[in-house]
Protein backbone atom coordinates (compact mmCIF):
# COMPACT_ATOMS: atom_id res chain seq x y z
CA UNK A 1 0.00 0.00 0.00
CA UNK A 2 3.01 2.41 0.80
CA UNK A 3 4.43 1.82 -2.29
CA UNK A 4 1.18 2.45 -4.28
CA UNK A 5 1.29 5.56 -2.69
CA UNK A 6 4.29 6.96 -3.39
CA UNK A 7 4.07 5.91 -7.03
CA UNK A 8 0.89 7.87 -6.69
CA UNK A 9 2.85 10.59 -5.30
CA UNK A 10 5.89 10.49 -7.60
CA UNK A 11 3.01 10.55 -10.99
CA UNK A 12 1.80 13.36 -9.63
CA UNK A 13 4.75 15.30 -8.47
CA UNK A 14 6.74 14.53 -11.32
CA UNK A 15 3.69 14.20 -14.35
CA UNK A 16 5.45 16.40 -17.50
CA UNK A 17 3.15 14.26 -19.99
CA UNK A 18 0.37 12.12 -19.59
CA UNK A 19 -2.35 10.67 -21.34
CA UNK A 20 -6.04 9.52 -20.74
CA UNK A 21 -6.39 6.26 -21.98
CA UNK A 22 -7.03 4.04 -19.18
CA UNK A 23 -6.83 0.71 -19.08
CA UNK A 24 -10.35 -0.30 -16.95
CA UNK A 25 -12.14 3.07 -17.04
CA UNK A 26 -13.05 5.06 -19.71
CA UNK A 27 -12.22 8.97 -19.60
CA UNK A 28 -14.86 11.60 -20.44
CA UNK A 29 -13.74 12.17 -23.76
CA UNK A 30 -14.79 10.23 -27.04
CA UNK A 31 -13.66 8.78 -30.12
CA UNK A 32 -13.18 11.08 -33.08
CA UNK A 33 -16.39 11.10 -35.08
CA UNK A 34 -16.90 8.12 -37.31
CA UNK A 35 -14.34 6.45 -36.24
CA UNK A 36 -13.65 2.59 -34.82
CA UNK A 37 -11.71 1.12 -31.91
CA UNK A 38 -11.45 -2.40 -31.78
CA UNK A 39 -10.40 -3.59 -28.55
CA UNK A 40 -9.42 -7.04 -27.96
CA UNK A 41 -9.10 -7.49 -24.13
CA UNK A 42 -7.97 -10.76 -22.24
CA UNK A 43 -7.52 -11.28 -18.85
CA UNK A 44 -5.90 -14.20 -16.73
CA UNK A 45 -7.34 -13.97 -12.71
CA UNK A 46 -6.26 -16.48 -9.77
CA UNK A 47 -9.29 -17.99 -8.39
CA UNK A 48 -9.85 -19.02 -4.74
CA UNK A 49 -9.83 -22.49 -5.92
CA UNK A 50 -6.32 -21.65 -7.45
CA UNK A 51 -7.96 -22.41 -10.66
CA UNK A 52 -7.12 -19.95 -13.43
CA UNK A 53 -9.79 -17.84 -15.14
CA UNK A 54 -9.19 -16.77 -19.05
CA UNK A 55 -11.66 -13.87 -20.05
CA UNK A 56 -11.59 -12.95 -23.56
CA UNK A 57 -13.72 -9.77 -24.08
CA UNK A 58 -13.96 -8.36 -27.39
CA UNK A 59 -14.95 -4.97 -27.96
CA UNK A 60 -15.95 -2.65 -31.04
CA UNK A 61 -16.61 1.22 -30.14
CA UNK A 62 -17.85 4.03 -32.90
CA UNK A 63 -17.83 7.39 -32.36
CA UNK A 64 -21.49 8.76 -33.67
CA UNK A 65 -20.73 12.54 -33.41
CA UNK A 66 -18.14 14.78 -31.80
CA UNK A 67 -20.29 14.13 -28.48
CA UNK A 68 -21.59 10.61 -28.95
CA UNK A 69 -19.87 7.22 -28.90
CA UNK A 70 -21.26 3.68 -28.20
CA UNK A 71 -19.84 0.33 -27.97
CA UNK A 72 -20.70 -3.56 -27.52
CA UNK A 73 -18.63 -5.99 -26.07
CA UNK A 74 -18.14 -9.70 -25.53
CA UNK A 75 -17.72 -11.53 -22.97
CA UNK A 76 -15.89 -15.21 -23.05
CA UNK A 77 -14.48 -17.35 -20.51
CA UNK A 78 -13.18 -20.68 -19.70
CA UNK A 79 -14.51 -21.20 -16.52
CA UNK A 80 -16.80 -24.38 -18.00
CA UNK A 81 -13.45 -25.27 -19.04
CA UNK A 82 -14.19 -24.41 -22.61
CA UNK A 83 -14.07 -20.84 -24.00
CA UNK A 84 -17.68 -19.86 -23.95
CA UNK A 85 -19.96 -17.12 -24.82
CA UNK A 86 -21.61 -15.88 -21.17
CA UNK A 87 -22.88 -12.50 -21.93
CA UNK A 88 -22.80 -9.26 -23.83
CA UNK A 89 -23.23 -5.83 -23.29
CA UNK A 90 -24.08 -2.58 -25.00
CA UNK A 91 -22.56 0.82 -23.88
CA UNK A 92 -23.62 4.57 -24.85
CA UNK A 93 -21.51 7.82 -23.55
CA UNK A 94 -22.39 11.14 -23.83
CA UNK A 95 -20.09 14.10 -23.43
CA UNK A 96 -21.79 16.75 -21.58
CA UNK A 97 -19.19 19.29 -20.76
CA UNK A 98 -16.24 20.43 -22.36
CA UNK A 99 -14.02 23.09 -21.15
CA UNK A 100 -10.64 23.44 -22.89
CA UNK A 101 -7.83 25.13 -23.29
CA UNK A 102 -4.52 25.25 -25.31
CA UNK A 103 -2.66 22.82 -23.21
CA UNK A 104 -5.56 21.71 -20.52
CA UNK A 105 -9.19 20.37 -20.54
CA UNK A 106 -11.97 19.51 -17.95
CA UNK A 107 -14.61 17.50 -19.38
CA UNK A 108 -17.50 15.47 -18.25
CA UNK A 109 -19.53 12.52 -19.93
CA UNK A 110 -22.26 10.82 -18.96
CA UNK A 111 -22.73 6.83 -19.76
CA UNK A 112 -25.36 4.08 -19.49
CA UNK A 113 -24.47 0.28 -20.45
CA UNK A 114 -26.44 -2.34 -20.30
CA UNK A 115 -25.78 -5.91 -19.83
CA UNK A 116 -27.23 -9.88 -20.36
CA UNK A 117 -25.11 -12.61 -19.02
CA UNK A 118 -25.72 -16.20 -18.74
CA UNK A 119 -23.09 -17.37 -16.72
CA UNK A 120 -23.40 -18.69 -13.03
CA UNK A 121 -23.30 -15.66 -10.33
CA UNK A 122 -20.60 -16.99 -7.99
CA UNK A 123 -19.97 -13.81 -6.14
CA UNK A 124 -20.72 -10.90 -4.48
CA UNK A 125 -19.14 -8.56 -6.41
CA UNK A 126 -21.23 -6.77 -8.80
CA UNK A 127 -20.06 -6.31 -12.08
CA UNK A 128 -22.07 -6.49 -15.71
CA UNK A 129 -18.75 -5.86 -17.85
CA UNK A 130 -18.20 -9.55 -17.84
CA UNK A 131 -20.11 -11.31 -14.94
CA UNK A 132 -24.07 -10.07 -14.29
CA UNK A 133 -26.46 -9.09 -15.76
CA UNK A 134 -27.73 -5.61 -15.34
CA UNK A 135 -27.39 -1.91 -16.42
CA UNK A 136 -25.07 0.85 -14.91
CA UNK A 137 -25.42 4.68 -15.76
CA UNK A 138 -22.92 6.85 -13.98
CA UNK A 139 -20.59 9.93 -14.51
CA UNK A 140 -16.96 10.71 -15.22
CA UNK A 141 -14.50 13.95 -15.06
CA UNK A 142 -11.73 14.06 -16.75
CA UNK A 143 -9.15 17.08 -15.70
CA UNK A 144 -5.99 16.81 -18.21
CA UNK A 145 -3.77 19.87 -16.76
CA UNK A 146 -0.09 20.87 -18.31
CA UNK A 147 -0.28 17.32 -19.59
CA UNK A 148 -1.16 15.41 -16.47
CA UNK A 149 -4.42 13.70 -16.68
CA UNK A 150 -6.44 12.58 -13.89
CA UNK A 151 -9.79 10.84 -14.22
CA UNK A 152 -12.55 10.04 -11.62
CA UNK A 153 -16.15 8.27 -11.86
CA UNK A 154 -19.44 7.72 -9.94
CA UNK A 155 -21.75 5.16 -10.76
CA UNK A 156 -24.59 3.14 -10.23
CA UNK A 157 -25.24 -0.52 -11.14
CA UNK A 158 -28.45 -2.55 -11.19
CA UNK A 159 -27.81 -6.52 -11.35
CA UNK A 160 -30.55 -8.67 -12.39
CA UNK A 161 -31.17 -12.46 -12.78
CA UNK A 162 -28.20 -14.04 -15.13
CA UNK A 163 -31.32 -15.83 -17.51
CA UNK A 164 -32.09 -18.09 -17.61
CA UNK A 165 -30.50 -20.50 -15.47
CA UNK A 166 -29.23 -17.71 -12.66
CA UNK A 167 -31.11 -16.18 -10.08
CA UNK A 168 -29.79 -13.71 -8.34
CA UNK A 169 -29.72 -14.56 -4.66
CA UNK A 170 -32.28 -12.54 -2.24
CA UNK A 171 -29.34 -12.18 0.51
CA UNK A 172 -26.73 -10.35 -1.78
CA UNK A 173 -27.50 -6.79 -2.17
CA UNK A 174 -27.91 -6.45 -6.12
CA UNK A 175 -27.37 -2.38 -6.11
CA UNK A 176 -24.35 -1.03 -5.89
CA UNK A 177 -22.41 2.19 -6.06
CA UNK A 178 -18.71 1.87 -7.65
CA UNK A 179 -16.06 5.09 -8.14
CA UNK A 180 -13.02 5.33 -9.31
CA UNK A 181 -9.82 7.20 -10.00
CA UNK A 182 -7.35 7.11 -12.31
CA UNK A 183 -4.07 8.73 -13.34
CA UNK A 184 -2.01 8.72 -16.13
CA UNK A 185 1.77 9.68 -17.16
CA UNK A 186 3.55 9.67 -20.90
CA UNK A 187 6.79 8.62 -20.10
CA UNK A 188 8.40 8.27 -23.51
CA UNK A 189 8.99 10.12 -25.68
CA UNK A 190 10.06 13.69 -24.10
CA UNK A 191 9.22 15.16 -26.80
CA UNK A 192 6.93 14.20 -29.98
CA UNK A 193 8.87 14.49 -33.39
CA UNK A 194 6.51 12.26 -35.35
CA UNK A 195 2.77 10.16 -35.22
CA UNK A 196 5.53 6.76 -35.84
CA UNK A 197 7.07 7.30 -32.18
CA UNK A 198 6.20 4.53 -30.21
CA UNK A 199 4.60 5.92 -26.66
CA UNK A 200 4.79 4.45 -23.40
CA UNK A 201 2.53 5.37 -21.03
CA UNK A 202 2.38 4.20 -16.73
CA UNK A 203 -1.12 4.40 -15.18
CA UNK A 204 -2.58 3.62 -11.93
CA UNK A 205 -6.28 3.19 -11.05
CA UNK A 206 -8.43 2.98 -8.11
CA UNK A 207 -11.85 1.13 -8.98
CA UNK A 208 -13.73 0.63 -5.92
CA UNK A 209 -17.95 -0.74 -5.06
CA UNK A 210 -20.06 -0.27 -2.18
CA UNK A 211 -23.22 -2.64 -2.29
CA UNK A 212 -25.69 -0.52 -0.67
CA UNK A 213 -27.85 -3.68 0.73
CA UNK A 214 -25.17 -4.86 2.92
CA UNK A 215 -22.26 -2.03 3.09
CA UNK A 216 -19.83 -4.53 1.94
CA UNK A 217 -17.04 -3.06 -0.04
CA UNK A 218 -14.01 -3.89 -2.21
CA UNK A 219 -11.05 -1.76 -3.71
CA UNK A 220 -8.23 -2.48 -6.32
CA UNK A 221 -5.63 -0.99 -7.40
CA UNK A 222 -4.45 -1.40 -11.43
CA UNK A 223 -1.32 -0.47 -12.35
CA UNK A 224 -0.49 -0.68 -15.83
CA UNK A 225 2.07 0.25 -18.96
CA UNK A 226 0.87 1.02 -21.92
CA UNK A 227 2.29 1.06 -25.50
CA UNK A 228 1.10 3.01 -28.61
CA UNK A 229 2.47 2.74 -31.92
CA UNK A 230 2.06 4.33 -34.84
CA UNK A 231 -0.43 6.65 -32.69
CA UNK A 232 -3.01 3.88 -33.90
CA UNK A 233 -2.68 0.87 -31.96
CA UNK A 234 -2.19 0.20 -28.08
CA UNK A 235 -1.23 -2.54 -26.16
CA UNK A 236 -1.70 -2.73 -22.17
CA UNK A 237 -0.06 -4.65 -19.94
CA UNK A 238 -1.45 -4.59 -16.25
CA UNK A 239 -1.74 -5.81 -13.27
CA UNK A 240 -4.87 -5.79 -10.62
CA UNK A 241 -4.75 -6.02 -6.84
CA UNK A 242 -7.32 -6.20 -4.19
CA UNK A 243 -6.47 -3.85 -1.75
CA UNK A 244 -9.41 -4.04 1.03
CA UNK A 245 -12.00 -6.43 0.68
CA UNK A 246 -15.09 -7.02 2.80
CA UNK A 247 -17.26 -9.09 -0.10
CA UNK A 248 -17.19 -12.49 -1.57
CA UNK A 249 -15.08 -12.13 -4.56
CA UNK A 250 -14.27 -15.31 -6.99
CA UNK A 251 -11.26 -13.83 -8.09
CA UNK A 252 -9.80 -10.65 -7.40
CA UNK A 253 -6.19 -10.18 -8.76
CA UNK A 254 -5.24 -11.02 -11.97
CA UNK A 255 -3.17 -9.76 -15.27
CA UNK A 256 -4.86 -7.66 -18.38
CA UNK A 257 -3.37 -7.89 -21.63
CA UNK A 258 -5.18 -5.59 -24.21
CA UNK A 259 -4.90 -4.93 -27.63
CA UNK A 260 -6.31 -1.96 -29.34
CA UNK A 261 -6.62 -0.36 -32.74
CA UNK A 262 -8.38 2.42 -34.23
CA UNK A 263 -9.71 2.83 -37.75
CA UNK A 264 -9.80 6.39 -38.54
CA UNK A 265 -12.77 8.00 -40.93
CA UNK A 266 -14.63 4.73 -42.23
CA UNK A 267 -16.51 6.89 -44.93
CA UNK A 268 -16.11 10.08 -46.64
CA UNK A 269 -17.82 12.77 -44.81
CA UNK B 1 -14.26 57.91 -33.26
CA UNK B 2 -17.20 55.28 -33.65
CA UNK B 3 -18.37 56.22 -36.48
CA UNK B 4 -14.91 55.96 -37.99
CA UNK B 5 -14.40 52.00 -37.45
CA UNK B 6 -18.16 51.79 -38.56
CA UNK B 7 -17.49 53.42 -42.14
CA UNK B 8 -14.09 51.64 -42.33
CA UNK B 9 -15.66 48.15 -41.31
CA UNK B 10 -18.66 49.18 -44.12
CA UNK B 11 -16.31 50.71 -46.41
CA UNK B 12 -14.53 47.03 -45.90
CA UNK B 13 -17.39 45.43 -46.59
CA UNK B 14 -18.53 47.23 -49.69
CA UNK B 15 -15.24 47.04 -51.39
CA UNK B 16 -14.18 43.59 -50.51
CA UNK B 17 -17.09 41.75 -50.29
CA UNK B 18 -15.18 38.69 -48.60
CA UNK B 19 -11.70 38.33 -49.82
CA UNK B 20 -10.50 34.74 -49.79
CA UNK B 21 -8.95 32.19 -51.39
CA UNK B 22 -7.74 30.64 -49.03
CA UNK B 23 -4.11 29.25 -49.47
CA UNK B 24 -2.78 28.24 -46.31
CA UNK B 25 -4.08 27.74 -42.90
CA UNK B 26 -2.07 27.67 -39.76
CA UNK B 27 -4.06 26.26 -37.14
CA UNK B 28 -4.49 25.48 -33.15
CA UNK B 29 -5.69 22.53 -31.52
CA UNK B 30 -7.06 22.97 -27.22
CA UNK B 31 -7.72 20.21 -25.35
CA UNK B 32 -4.71 17.37 -26.20
CA UNK B 33 -1.66 16.34 -25.41
CA UNK B 34 -1.23 12.65 -27.03
CA UNK B 35 -0.07 12.07 -30.43
CA UNK B 36 -3.05 9.78 -31.01
CA UNK B 37 -5.78 12.50 -30.27
CA UNK B 38 -3.15 14.95 -32.87
CA UNK B 39 -3.53 11.96 -35.69
CA UNK B 40 -7.64 11.72 -35.19
CA UNK B 41 -7.61 15.73 -36.06
CA UNK B 42 -5.05 15.28 -39.10
CA UNK B 43 -7.28 12.23 -40.49
CA UNK B 44 -10.16 14.66 -40.48
CA UNK B 45 -8.82 17.64 -41.83
CA UNK B 46 -7.31 15.35 -44.41
CA UNK B 47 -10.86 14.43 -45.34
CA UNK B 48 -11.24 17.84 -46.91
CA UNK B 49 -10.69 17.32 -50.74
CA UNK B 50 -9.03 20.67 -51.22
CA UNK B 51 -6.52 20.12 -49.12
CA UNK B 52 -3.12 19.42 -50.70
CA UNK B 53 -0.90 18.74 -47.67
CA UNK B 54 -0.30 19.02 -43.98
CA UNK B 55 2.51 19.56 -41.77
CA UNK B 56 1.60 18.58 -38.28
CA UNK B 57 4.06 19.83 -34.61
CA UNK B 58 2.33 17.25 -32.45
CA UNK B 59 4.17 18.57 -29.46
CA UNK B 60 2.16 21.95 -30.07
CA UNK B 61 -0.35 20.65 -31.72
CA UNK B 62 -0.56 23.24 -34.75
CA UNK B 63 -1.50 21.79 -38.33
CA UNK B 64 -0.19 23.75 -41.05
CA UNK B 65 -1.81 23.30 -44.01
CA UNK B 66 -1.59 24.07 -47.72
CA UNK B 67 -4.97 24.35 -49.90
CA UNK B 68 -5.54 23.33 -53.41
CA UNK B 69 -5.79 26.10 -55.55
CA UNK B 70 -9.30 27.87 -56.69
CA UNK B 71 -11.12 26.23 -53.52
CA UNK B 72 -13.79 28.22 -52.04
CA UNK B 73 -13.79 27.26 -48.57
CA UNK B 74 -13.94 29.22 -45.62
CA UNK B 75 -12.70 28.79 -42.24
CA UNK B 76 -16.01 26.89 -40.84
CA UNK B 77 -15.06 23.78 -42.45
CA UNK B 78 -11.35 23.45 -40.54
CA UNK B 79 -13.15 24.27 -37.25
CA UNK B 80 -16.08 21.61 -37.76
CA UNK B 81 -13.59 18.62 -38.91
CA UNK B 82 -11.16 19.32 -35.37
CA UNK B 83 -14.80 19.53 -32.93
CA UNK B 84 -15.55 16.25 -34.91
CA UNK B 85 -12.30 14.64 -33.46
CA UNK B 86 -13.19 16.08 -30.28
CA UNK B 87 -10.94 19.00 -28.99
CA UNK B 88 -11.04 22.58 -30.54
CA UNK B 89 -9.99 25.25 -32.24
CA UNK B 90 -7.22 27.60 -30.56
CA UNK B 91 -5.82 29.51 -32.90
CA UNK B 92 -6.79 30.26 -36.17
CA UNK B 93 -4.06 32.26 -38.87
CA UNK B 94 -5.07 31.97 -42.78
CA UNK B 95 -3.31 33.41 -45.91
CA UNK B 96 -5.66 34.12 -48.49
CA UNK B 97 -5.72 36.28 -52.02
CA UNK B 98 -7.31 39.12 -51.98
CA UNK B 99 -7.94 39.32 -55.42
CA UNK B 100 -10.15 36.09 -55.62
CA UNK B 101 -13.47 37.23 -54.57
CA UNK B 102 -16.48 34.73 -52.66
CA UNK B 103 -19.92 34.89 -51.01
CA UNK B 104 -17.96 35.02 -48.02
CA UNK B 105 -18.22 37.96 -45.37
CA UNK B 106 -14.85 39.06 -43.79
CA UNK B 107 -14.45 41.48 -41.82
CA UNK B 108 -11.68 43.53 -40.64
CA UNK B 109 -11.83 44.50 -37.04
CA UNK B 110 -8.73 46.83 -36.59
CA UNK B 111 -8.04 50.23 -38.74
CA UNK B 112 -5.11 49.32 -41.26
CA UNK B 113 -4.27 49.50 -45.10
CA UNK B 114 -4.84 46.65 -47.77
CA UNK B 115 -1.47 46.74 -49.61
CA UNK B 116 -0.63 43.22 -50.90
CA UNK B 117 -2.72 41.10 -52.49
CA UNK B 118 -1.89 38.13 -50.26
CA UNK B 119 -2.97 38.80 -46.57
CA UNK B 120 -1.71 37.09 -43.31
CA UNK B 121 -4.92 37.49 -40.54
CA UNK B 122 -6.31 35.79 -37.68
CA UNK B 123 -9.88 34.56 -37.31
CA UNK B 124 -11.28 35.85 -34.01
CA UNK B 125 -14.36 34.31 -34.07
CA UNK B 126 -16.21 32.38 -31.62
CA UNK B 127 -14.66 28.76 -31.78
CA UNK B 128 -11.69 30.13 -33.59
CA UNK B 129 -10.17 30.82 -30.18
CA UNK B 130 -9.59 29.86 -26.93
CA UNK B 131 -12.67 30.68 -24.78
CA UNK B 132 -11.03 32.64 -22.45
CA UNK B 133 -10.02 34.46 -25.10
CA UNK B 134 -13.02 34.99 -26.88
CA UNK B 135 -14.33 36.85 -23.89
CA UNK B 136 -11.70 39.37 -23.77
CA UNK B 137 -12.12 39.35 -27.19
CA UNK B 138 -16.03 40.11 -26.88
CA UNK B 139 -15.41 42.86 -24.26
CA UNK B 140 -12.58 44.69 -27.13
CA UNK B 141 -14.88 44.91 -30.14
CA UNK B 142 -18.25 45.13 -28.20
CA UNK B 143 -18.70 47.98 -30.59
CA UNK B 144 -18.69 45.91 -33.88
CA UNK B 145 -22.03 44.33 -33.75
CA UNK B 146 -21.22 41.33 -36.17
CA UNK B 147 -18.60 40.51 -33.35
CA UNK B 148 -21.14 39.69 -30.81
CA UNK B 149 -23.86 38.48 -32.65
CA UNK B 150 -21.66 35.31 -33.45
CA UNK B 151 -23.08 35.16 -37.19
CA UNK B 152 -21.20 31.84 -38.19
CA UNK B 153 -20.78 33.38 -41.79
CA UNK B 154 -19.33 36.52 -41.05
CA UNK B 155 -15.47 35.97 -40.17
CA UNK B 156 -13.99 38.88 -38.19
CA UNK B 157 -10.30 39.40 -39.15
CA UNK B 158 -6.96 41.09 -37.70
CA UNK B 159 -4.53 41.76 -39.93
CA UNK B 160 -0.72 40.10 -39.48
CA UNK B 161 1.93 42.42 -40.70
CA UNK B 162 4.21 40.73 -43.47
Amino acid sequence: MKSCLTLLIILLTQSIFSQELFVITDPASNLPTNSMSVNVMNSIFIENTADINYHLMPEISYGIDKNLMVRSSFFLSNRNNHLYLEGVNIMGKYRILSIDDLHSHFRMAAYGRYSMNRADIHQEQIEIVGHNSGFETGLIATKLNNKLAISSSLSFEYATDNKPNYIFPKEMGNKAMNYTVSFGRLIYPRNYNNFNQTNINLMVEFVGQTINKTNKTYADIVSAVQFIFNSQMRIDLAYRKEIVSSMLRSAPNGVYMNLYYTFFNLSKN
Amino acid sequence: MKKNYILIILLFILSKNGLSQLAKIELQATGLTCSMCSLSIQKQLQTIKEVDSIYTNIETSTYFIILKKNNKLTPNIFKEKVEKAGFFVGNFIATANLDAMDKNSYILVDDCKLNNTEIKFHVIDKGFVTAQEFKKLSKQYKRIQTYTSNNENDFHIKLIEP
